[in-house]
């Protein structure tokens, strides 16, 4: 059988989504199911006096739901502190504070307009400079989250002998996800057990808060993925708290209860990316040998803690980016605002520290008369080098080949030395960004989580892979079956793959942070050889066909299924009390190299070629990979140039597609994508992750290219043609 | 917030532009009002976020997109007449169009996306009144003429004369626009188009341009420029008009051009855009057209 893994297996998922038979959730009926709705707060911060229904409206047939009727008002995450509906106290514009539900659509809209909500206004914390400055505290004393400090060698103070020391700031704002399918839950009671299907990334998740909040066993919630329409992140912790919501009215009403949300609601009320800001201070040799840098990191958390706290782990282990340093000190502060919690989103913290870093040495390379990739490659990190954790990388560092293979695709040092087009009123230019991405949970994480995944024997020569690894788009359907059916040496047409719904399948731990492949691809790597080794052995000791051993064990329960815990790699060492150790066990590296076209009176910039090299470790499926690739560069480059969220008084503008702009296809400049293998030991044939990484370079390079056409140097993203014209105002326009 | 309520509109479909001009006249007589339904490309969006609807309050949609009287497009002399409901993906696969109005097509090639120009109007963007309409935009550089119909007969009312302030016009509430009129310019006039949006499709514009000149020995024999954006209706800009009419071309300068866009836009700071950047793009843009006009 010739191997499926490195070939391009169609998407197994793609026909059904393409003609339109796919279910999603709101495509789903139940008999006498409800319509749900959410009553949310309309100022950022207040104490909630009451909820008021209108008496003259006619309530019949309107299940309302409140905090009251919350058996544990707190969803369940790292810390507890985000009620499931709000009771005394609201911390920002979008708060869930009642629920409504009804058969009919029109009057559950109609009724929305007659609950009113007593509150009263108290002063909002809306930005991270609000925050710091504690005016208001909304968060113990200082409003600070969480911190971090990573240090090494002699720490950020050493910067301050160097030869070349250069500062500089650089910010990020919001993104929104725009997955195409907005969050979605459906929920309802069979008797005591719970049960929820819809839109999400990570089962295990959702019915942990389930458990948590209305006090059930295991097997007392059952959470069932249907088909999901993109995730990014976005559907990794927030659905939790939409099948609570659709399971309180359930209950209540004694009735099925779907809840999907508008564009609007989706955009207003779920989670975003952490803005940011980082400070760096560097310092370097004449010669441009990197030598100390001190990063400050601040990332606003929103009003709850969510994910936060790991947001800005991996923010603070990024910072120092995919360089050598030999003292550093990151120090890492995540606040509260009284804006919607941020979340969760593809890179994961991470955008915003290379953005940073990536910037900071292009201002450095400025600073020496030297090109920044000649400057980023001469302290690029190298196998045996160490990382500002103490993390000796010993295999997998495909950097330098990336940066060969998208210097070489682009034409990058021509152009750079040819200088910048300039046509007319249009400039041409170009840039690039050098970056990693730690694939899988960060430091002990994984350990913890004890991914699980089963593989079954079915008759018929039929396998069957279980596991709570959810395909929300990105294809992980399509690369587990063909996994599997290497490690069991049969075609990729004869694996199946269970709906992930936590009645069927173990936890493989959560959908997220570039795992998928590679640590739970592990798991079903290993799951399948192990069947494999025992239909071997079931030949050898039975003396039988490959097909006859296979009916066999297939027709025992005892001996069909192969449950498989992930074991974490031996010396992979990580101490939290002093952030330092193994990071990740393995990182995906790139090199992005983009070229734009800015019109010198508009400002308008046009992405008008990208070329990319990324060292996955290994290539399970080249059109998806290279799909991860693209797709999460051309999600890099909407947040580079035109996704800028509104916001006034804790509320935001712009909640639709018509005026939060993500790029469209006519917006995708053509793609270079060039996939480097340095092959990962523990990683399925050699494969870390990928999904995250792209997201990772796409700013950087634009703005390098930008600076490059234009000679305006922009610090801060997304970079509107707004922007770029008050750039040229205050000087340095060409 | 909801389309759930979408079906509680009352809603009427005439066969005639005769009924449909009776319905308005009947309607309007008793202070009712009325929603002209031509491609829906804002009304429909707008449901969405628009409060759930209450029986009872809601106006009467008339759908006149199918109206053969509002439709077609046709080239008599020298007059482009397009029907109110002709769509802007008709409008830029005519070959009349695309050989004696360019700009028009290349408006229409721009107006959202495909899905948009199947069914969006010129009809509906004159009437919904948007300063940001591209087509006005068009419009208002071809200086072209709306004929407006009610039961009291027909009157032509020049584009220039049409809106009164943000999103309010001449129509009364009895007529509705029947067709657009444009003199047409002479094969091989030059003519500039510009929308400036957020991405390369499905974008409100920041700031949309569109000239038409008619050059004869150096000077200009007729002009016309529209912008989009950059005030609370689309703007005609009247006195950059004036200063290209004013002398020879050669004479007009950068400086002079800049003076007289500024005089002639008041955009503001909104979601989209701010007015800074707005002033900037409409003076680049207008002086770009002049320069082109200048080296032919």
């Amino acid at each position: 059988m010739a191997p499926s893994i490195g070939t391009s297996v169609p998407r197994v998922d793609g026909p059904a989504k393409v003609c339109g038979s796919a279910r999603y959730v709101d495509d789903l009926v139940l008999p006498g199911m409800l319509h749900g709705a959410t009553v949310r707060s309309d100022v950022p911060r207040g104490r909630l006096l009451g909820v008021d229904l209108d008496p003259a409206f006619d309530w019949t047939g309107i299940t309302v739901v409140t905090a009251d009727d919350v058996p544990v008002n707190a969803v369940p995450l790292i810390e507890s502190d985000q009620p499931v509906l709000a009771r005394d106290e609201i911390r920002h514009a979008y708060e869930p504070v009642a629920l409504l539900a009804c058969e009919d659509r029109l009057r559950l809209a109609q009724a929305l307009r007659h609950v009113t909500l007593r509150v009263e206004p108290l002063p909002p914390v809306l930005t991270i400079d609000d925050a710091l400055a504690a005016r208001e505290a909304i968060r113990g004393a200082d409003n600070v989250i969480k911190r971090y400090r990573i240090t090494k060698g002699r720490g950020g103070a050493a910067v301050e002998g160097c030869e070349v020391v250069v500062r500089g700031v650089y910010e990020t704002g919001w993104q929104e996800h725009v997955y195409i399918e907005p969050n979605g839950m459906i929920g309802w009671w069979d008797g005591d057990t719970a049960r929820v299907e819809g839109s999400l990334q990570c089962p295990y998740y959702v019915q942990k808060g389930i458990k948590g909040v209305f006090g059930l066993p295991d097997d007392g919630v059952d959470v069932t993925q249907a088909v999901t329409g993109g995730g990014f992140g976005g559907k990794e912790e927030y659905p939790t708290l939409v099948a609570l919501h659709a399971l309180l009215l359930a209950k209540k009403s004694g009735r099925p209860v779907k809840l999907v949300y508008g564009r609007q609601e989706d955009v207003e009320a779920s989670t975003k990316r952490h803005p940011s800001r980082v400070e760096i201070a560097s310092g370097c040799d004449r010669d441009g040998t990197l030598r100390a840098v001190s990063i400050r990191v601040l990332f606003d958390g929103g009003a709850y803690v969510t994910l936060t706290p790991v947001v800005l782990s991996r923010g603070a282990l990024h910072a120092c980016g995919a360089y050598r340093w030999e003292d550093v000190t990151v120090e890492a502060v995540a606040v509260a605002t009284n804006t919607p919690p941020n979340g969760a989103f593809r890179g994961f913290g991470a955008p915003q520290t290379i953005w940073a870093i990536e910037r900071h040495l292009d201002r450095v390379a400025r600073t020496l008369g030297t090109d920044p990739v000649a400057l980023k490659r001469k302290n690029l990190l190298r196998l045996g080098d160490t990382t500002a954790t103490g993390q000796t990388l010993k295999e997998s560092v495909g950097v330098e080949e990336c940066v060969e293979k998208a210097m070489a695709a682009s034409g990058y040092v021509e152009k750079r030395e040819r200088g910048p087009v300039v046509t007319g009123r249009t400039a041409r230019g170009v840039g690039a960004a050098i970056f990693l991405h730690g694939a899988g949970f960060t430091g002990s994480g994984e350990k913890y989580l004890k991914g699980k995944v089963a593989v079954d024997l079915l008759p018929g020569g039929r396998a069957r892979v279980r596991t709570g690894s959810t395909d929300i788009g990105q294809g992980t359907e399509t690369v587990f079956r063909q996994i599997a059916a290497d490690g069991l040496g049969i075609g990729v047409e004869n694996v199946d793959f269970a709906v992930p719904s936590t009645a069927n399948v173990p936890d493989s731990g959560p959908t997220v942070a570039s795992r998928t492949v590679m640590v739970v691809g592990s798991i079903v790597d290993a799951a399948a050889k192990e069947l494999r080794a025992r239909l071997e052995a079931e030949e050898k000791a039975r003396g039988a066909t490959r097909s006859a051993a296979w009916e066999r064990l297939a027709a025992d329960p005892a001996r069909a299924t192969s449950l498989v815990q992930y074991e974490p790699p031996p010396g992979v060492v990580w101490d939290d009390a002093t952030y330092s150790g193994d990071a990740y066990p393995a990182y995906g590296w790139a090199c992005d190299v983009a070229e734009v076209e800015v019109d010198l009176d508009t400002f308008e910039t046009k992405v008008t070629g990208f070329w990319a090299a990324v060292d996955v470790g290994r290539v399970i499926n080249p059109t998806l990979c290279a799909g991860q690739v693209e797709g999460g560069t051309l999600q890099a480059i909407g947040w580079a140039l035109t996704e800028k969220l509104v916001t006034k008084d804790g509320k935001i503008l712009n909640p639709r597609m018509t005026n939060y702009i993500v790029p469209t296809s006519l917006d995708a400049p053509p793609f270079t994508t060039t996939l480097v293998e340095a092959a990962y030991s523990r990683g399925p044939g050699g494969a870390k992750g990928v999904g995250e990484l792209p997201m990772d370079g796409g700013a950087p390079a634009v703005a390098a290219a930008i600076e490059h056409a234009t000679g305006l140097v922009l610090d801060r993203v997304p970079m509107l043609p707004e922007d770029l014209f008050e750039a040229s105002v205050k000087g340095g326009a060409r | 917030m909801s389309v759930a309520g979408l079906a509680l509109h009352p809603f009427s479909t005439p066969k005639t532009l005769d009924e449909a001009l009776a319905l308005l006249a009947e309607r309007s007589a008793r202070a009712e009002k009325t929603v002209l339904l031509a491609g829906g490309t804002d009304w429909f969006v707008e449901r969405h976020v628009a409060p759930a609807e209450e029986a009872g309050v809601l106006p009467l949609v008339v759908d006149v997109s199918r109206l053969d009287a509002l439709r077609g497009i046709a080239v008599e002399g020298e007059t482009l007449h397009i029907g109110a409901a002709a769509t802007y993906l008709e409008i830029r696969k005519d070959a009349r169009v695309a050989a004696r109005c360019p700009l028009l097509a290349a408006t229409a090639r721009d107006v959202g996306a495909l899905q948009i120009q199947a069914r969006g109007t010129l009809g509906g963007n004159l009437a919904s009144g948007s300063p940001a309409a591209d087509g006005v935009a068009a419009l208002a550089a071809l200086d072209a003429t709306l004929l407006l119909r009610s039961i009291r007969g027909a009157r032509r009312v020049p584009l220039a004369g049409f809106y009164t302030g943000y999103r309010r016009s001449v129509l009364a509430a009895d007529e509705l626009i029947e067709a657009i009129e444009i003199a047409l310019p002479p094969e091989g006039s030059p003519f500039a188009w510009r929308k400036v949006g957020t991405r390369q499709a499905q974008a409100i514009s920041k700031v949309a341009f569109a000239g038409l000149a008619v050059v004869a020995s150096g000077r200009l024999a007729r002009l016309g420029l529209g912008m989009a954006s950059v005030a609370p209706t689309v703007a005609l800009l009247p006195a950059t008009r004036a200063l290209g009419l004013s002398k020879p071309l050669g004479e007009v300068t950068d400086a002079d051009v800049e003076q007289a866009v500024l005089a002639d836009v008041s955009p503001i700071d909104d979601v989209r855009s701010t007015a800074a950047y707005r002033r900037h793009v409409a003076v680049r843009l207008a002086q770009r057209f002049f320069g082109e006009l200048r080296a032919l």
